[in-house]
């Protein structure tokens, strides 16, 4: 288990009920986590209880558990957990602090105070695994959002974390600049390994490359399971979980024996079962 | 503040000049302000801006400096202004209005010429703390973003009946208070979001952090280094007023 959280609560200094509640989860090294729910749900406050910054940076009523790669977060200092879980926070604008791409890349690393050969070794790979070469030289603000939205990535992909969170990525992005950016995320899960946990509203986007989603509401864990499980349930919409339209089509066909419920149908599968059944 | 705004940020350019060690472009800037402060005449004054010009033209930063030079007009003569009205002496006035276009020029000259990267190379070599250059390097780096947030919130303000410019200048101050207040409320917000991911990215967890990119001076920016010294001393000696006390 990369990321294993036992029980955690968490409340805010002066708040009235816990951001947190009682959260428990397990997920095991490379798999792809979608975190789910209405905003105010609590999903904010438990990225940043993984991250460390819960309880290293913003105090508060703190109990439970939470581990990465085996050793607790509140007992680590954030100098090891920024090399443990990277997190992409959702404004790339600010979390890129240098004038240049290439030297914000390397922002991590020389805070670390890694050897300069190896830094260069880190961020060319970095670079490498966004294709963002033609971008190294360039200043932020020459970039668009999606190109920011890379070079951010590539900023905490130089530091090799196991676990990468991601919150809301696609947010800021077009339709087509986001659908890239899923594929991305899917082909870095292959090629680095490494584990993602996404908060994202956009389900329709995450479905393709999901392994796992989990709902949460008033700061508990209401739903977890894969995408199927969750989307075709009764019990997601209920929670402010936006259904993709194809799900909810499947779900409709599903009730009338027309379609299955173990795996999400895509558009194209949706569409053959309506044109069988006209003829 | 505009004219302030223009001849003091870098816009990127690729001459000779530009690519000069940033050492070397602090070096030439403040010799030539030093030259400014120990010139006794206004035709050694006009040596120094007409230098300035010669290499401002090498570097292809004439027009902004020339621009810089005419926007300074204004404060320069208001120094002679002043200056005549005190002294009624018309030579040392002028002088002082002179000197003062040459010392704006001088430092605006290396600004315009330094990138930002290049700025914090310079800060982090006189030792200032990480926290100081860290802090400086973040202002720049948003100057840009916080423009286009205060473009966004006028336009949101004058969608709203805000009227920017209408009225007298009193009234006109008046009305960039709820452009104003939304920039900061905006800016204390990103604030907190830099510090996050700052911290996210082990800020401060390194008693000796490291630099991707090793700066060394070039052949080139030793010999330039020189003959700037070089100049400075030969104009130093033909103002004979090295040891002289500065006059006026």
């Amino acid at each position: 288990m990369i990321l294993e959280i036992d029980g955690l609560n968490f409340r805010y200094p002066d708040a009235p009920k816990k951001a947190v509640d009682s959260f428990s989860l397990q997920v095991p090294e490379s798999e792809i986590v979608v975190l789910a729910g209405a905003s105010g749900c609590g999903k904010s406050t438990l990225l940043r209880a993984i991250n460390g910054l819960i309880p290293h940076m913003y105090a508060g009523d703190y109990s439970g558990d939470v581990r990465v790669g085996g050793s607790s977060v509140k007992a680590s200092s954030m100098r090891e957990l920024a090399q443990r879980v990277g997190f992409l926070f959702q404004n790339p604008e600010n979390q890129i602090f240098m004038f240049t791409v290439e030297r914000d890349i390397a922002f991590g690393l020389e805070n670390l105070g890694v050897p300069r050969q190896e830094m260069r070794r880190r961020v060319d790979e970095a670079i490498g695994l966004l294709g963002i070469g033609s971008l190294a030289q360039r200043a932020p603000y020459e970039l668009s959002d999606g190109q920011k939205q890379r070079v951010a990535l590539a900023g905490v992909l130089a530091m090799r974390p196991k676990l990468i969170i991601l919150d809301e990525p696609t947010s800021l992005l077009d339709p087509k600049t986001a659908l890239d950016f899923v594929d991305l995320v899917a082909n870095l899960r292959k090629d680095v390994g490494a584990t993602f946990l996404i908060v994202e509203h956009r389900l329709d986007l995450l479905v393709k490359v999901a392994d796992r989603m989990v709902v949460m509401s008033s700061g508990r864990k209401v739903l977890d399971g894969s995408p199927s499980e969750v989307l075709m349930g009764d019990e997601a919409d209920g929670f402010g979980v936006s259904i993709p339209a194809v799900s909810r089509v499947q779900k409709l066909l599903a009730k009338d024996g027309l379609a299955g419920v173990d795996r999400l149908y895509d558009a194209e599968e949706v569409a053959a079962i309506r044109q069988r059944e006209r003829r | 503040m505009m004219w302030l705004s223009g001849g003091f940020i870098f816009r990127s350019g690729n001459s000779r000049f530009h690519r000069l060690d940033p050492r070397v472009k602090l070096l030439i800037s403040i010799l030539t302000f030093a030259t400014a402060l120990i010139a006794r005449y206004i035709y050694e004054i006009g040596l120094v801006v007409a230098f300035i010009l010669v290499v401002a033209a090498a570097a292809t930063v004439l027009t902004r400096i020339a621009r810089t030079m005419a926007l300074t007009a204004t404060f320069s003569a208001f120094i002679f202004v002043v200056n005549f009205l005190f002294t009624r002496n018309l030579e040392s006035s002028s002088l002082y209005a002179f000197r003062f276009v040459a010392i704006v020029v001088s430092t605006s000259l290396f600004f315009v010429t330094t990138t930002p990267d290049e700025l914090e190379r310079v800060m982090k070599m006189f030792r200032l703390p990480r926290d100081v250059v860290f802090a400086f390097v973040t202002a720049v780096r948003f100057v840009p973003v916080m423009m286009l947030d205060a473009l966004q919130i006028m336009d949101a303000q004058k969608s709203r009946g805000l009227e920017l410019d209408k009225g007298n200048i009193l009234r006109r101050a008046r009305n960039m208070i709820p452009i104003l207040i939304p920039l900061v409320v905006n800016a204390v917000v990103r604030s907190g979001e830099l510090a996050e991911a700052m911290e996210s990215r082990a800020y401060g967890a390194s008693e000796r952090p490291t630099s991707l990119v090793e700066y060394r001076a070039k052949r080139v920016d030793k010999v330039v280094a020189l003959a700037a010294v070089v100049v400075f001393l030969l104009a130093a000696y033909s103002f004979y007023s090295l040891l002289a006390p500065i006059a006026l």
